[in-house]
């Protein structure tokens, strides 16, 4: 049959002769177990070395849900440590009080640090906003994603800021970050495509790398079933409300149709970016003046929320 | 052909032999890119002909993490 691959016979464009567990359609390479892990874990490395995202003596703390993509992160970082000179690596988890989401994902967060052996903190929404996320979205649902990433984003800088990190390492994937870029592109926000979450802060965060941001969501799940390390972990129960889903939706039909378009739309992302050179994101960035914490208005986000929680 | 489902229900349903992942996953209403084939527990890509007698496991990539 035209365009299919029988299990006896060696696929056109593969690497070797073991049988092929990933088709890459953009490329049409077919890759093995070996070559498929050699591949994304020399791809991450790449990522890092080109982007300079992790420098000699760094301390990098991963931000590790114990999801998917924080998982894999963690594991493919540890895998790369030893070229990474003077590099330590550390993890913390932000509990953010979703029942029946969280409480498994810890559990398996825990298990991998224990396993590699990694100092782990936590951070829990109760301790810093003095209640959980499913309090605070008691009739805003629709809310969920806004509320929750605003809260997330200041976890995330006292988790790291508490680590004693130099760079803060989140799982985001190509999936995710071409999202990003459309979701912008919906919403006109082109300050906002361009904007770098590590470069909008004046220095005052320690400043985040996506080092998993070339590799698909389904790179990242092949990868960990390739370890033995797949879980079947729930999903966010408030994903429905997003606008994330429905743009995660139709990329996933336009990848499948045009296998390729994700990273076209990152590589929309660089051009624009390298064009504008900077002049969009030029606002001057402001300080909080309840908190202090940089922000583009008089009050940042998360202090005009807090009044309404 | 035995095909056990994301919510691990198992499905016994009458296939075309051989007949390839990708049209077997979106016969049963999923997209290709939302989720991993396995055949008698081994990962096998899209383009790969799957036979009446193989068993085959549908995972779904959940989001987030």
């Amino acid at each position: 049959m035209a365009g299919t691959v029988s299990s006896t016979k060696t696929p056109p464009w593969s690497l070797c002769t073991e049988p092929a567990v990933f088709h890459d359609k953009r490329t049409g390479r077919h890759l093995c177990r070996d070559h498929f892990i050699s591949d994304v874990e020399s791809r991450v490395a790449e990522t890092i070395r080109g982007r300079r995202l992790i420098v000699p003596g760094d301390h990098v703390v991963i931000a590790l849900s114990g999801g998917k993509d924080s998982t894999a992160l963690l594991m493919i970082l540890a895998r790369l440590l030893p070229a990474l000179e003077g590099v330590t690596l550390s993890a913390f988890t932000i509990d953010e009080g979703i029942h029946g989401y969280r409480e498994d994902t810890i559990r398996s967060a825990d298990e991998l640090v224990k396993k590699y052996r990694l100092t782990h903190t936590m951070i829990s929404f109760p301790d810093l906003f003095g209640g959980t996320l499913d309090v605070f979205l008691e009739g805003r649902e629709p809310e969920a994603c806004s509320i929750c990433g605003i809260l997330r984003r200041k976890a995330l800088n006292v988790g790291a800021e508490r680590a004693g990190a130099t760079k803060l390492a989140t799982g985001h994937n190509l999936d995710d970050e071409a999202q990003s870029v459309f979701m912008n592109v919906l919403r006109g926000d082109l300050p906002r495509l361009l904007r770098d979450s590590g470069s909008d802060s004046q220095g005052r965060f320690i400043p985040r790398i996506k080092p998993l941001m070339f590799i698909s969501e389904k790179e990242i799940a092949v990868y960990l079933m390739l370890h033995g390390a797949w879980a079947d972990l729930p999903e966010c129960p408030y994903a429905v409300h997003a606008l994330r889903g429905e743009v995660r939706r139709m990329l996933a039909v336009l990848e499948s149709k045009h296998p390729g378009t994700m990273l076209h739309l990152m590589e929309s992302r660089a051009q624009i970016e390298a064009h504008c050179d900077g002049s969009l994101v030029a606002e001057p960035m402001r300080h909080c003046a309840e908190c202090g914490d940089p922000c583009s208005g008089e009050i940042c986000q998360l202090c005009n929320l807090k009044k309404t929680l | 052909m035995k095909i056990i489902l994301p919510d691990k229900t198992i499905r016994y349903q009458k296939v075309p032999n051989p007949v390839p992942v990708e049209a077997l996953i979106r016969d049963l209403g999923f997209d290709p890119i939302e989720v991993l084939v396995a055949r008698n527990g081994t990962l096998v890509t899209e383009d790969a002909l799957l036979e009446e007698s193989d068993e085959i496991r549908i995972i779904r990539i959940a989001h987030g993490g």
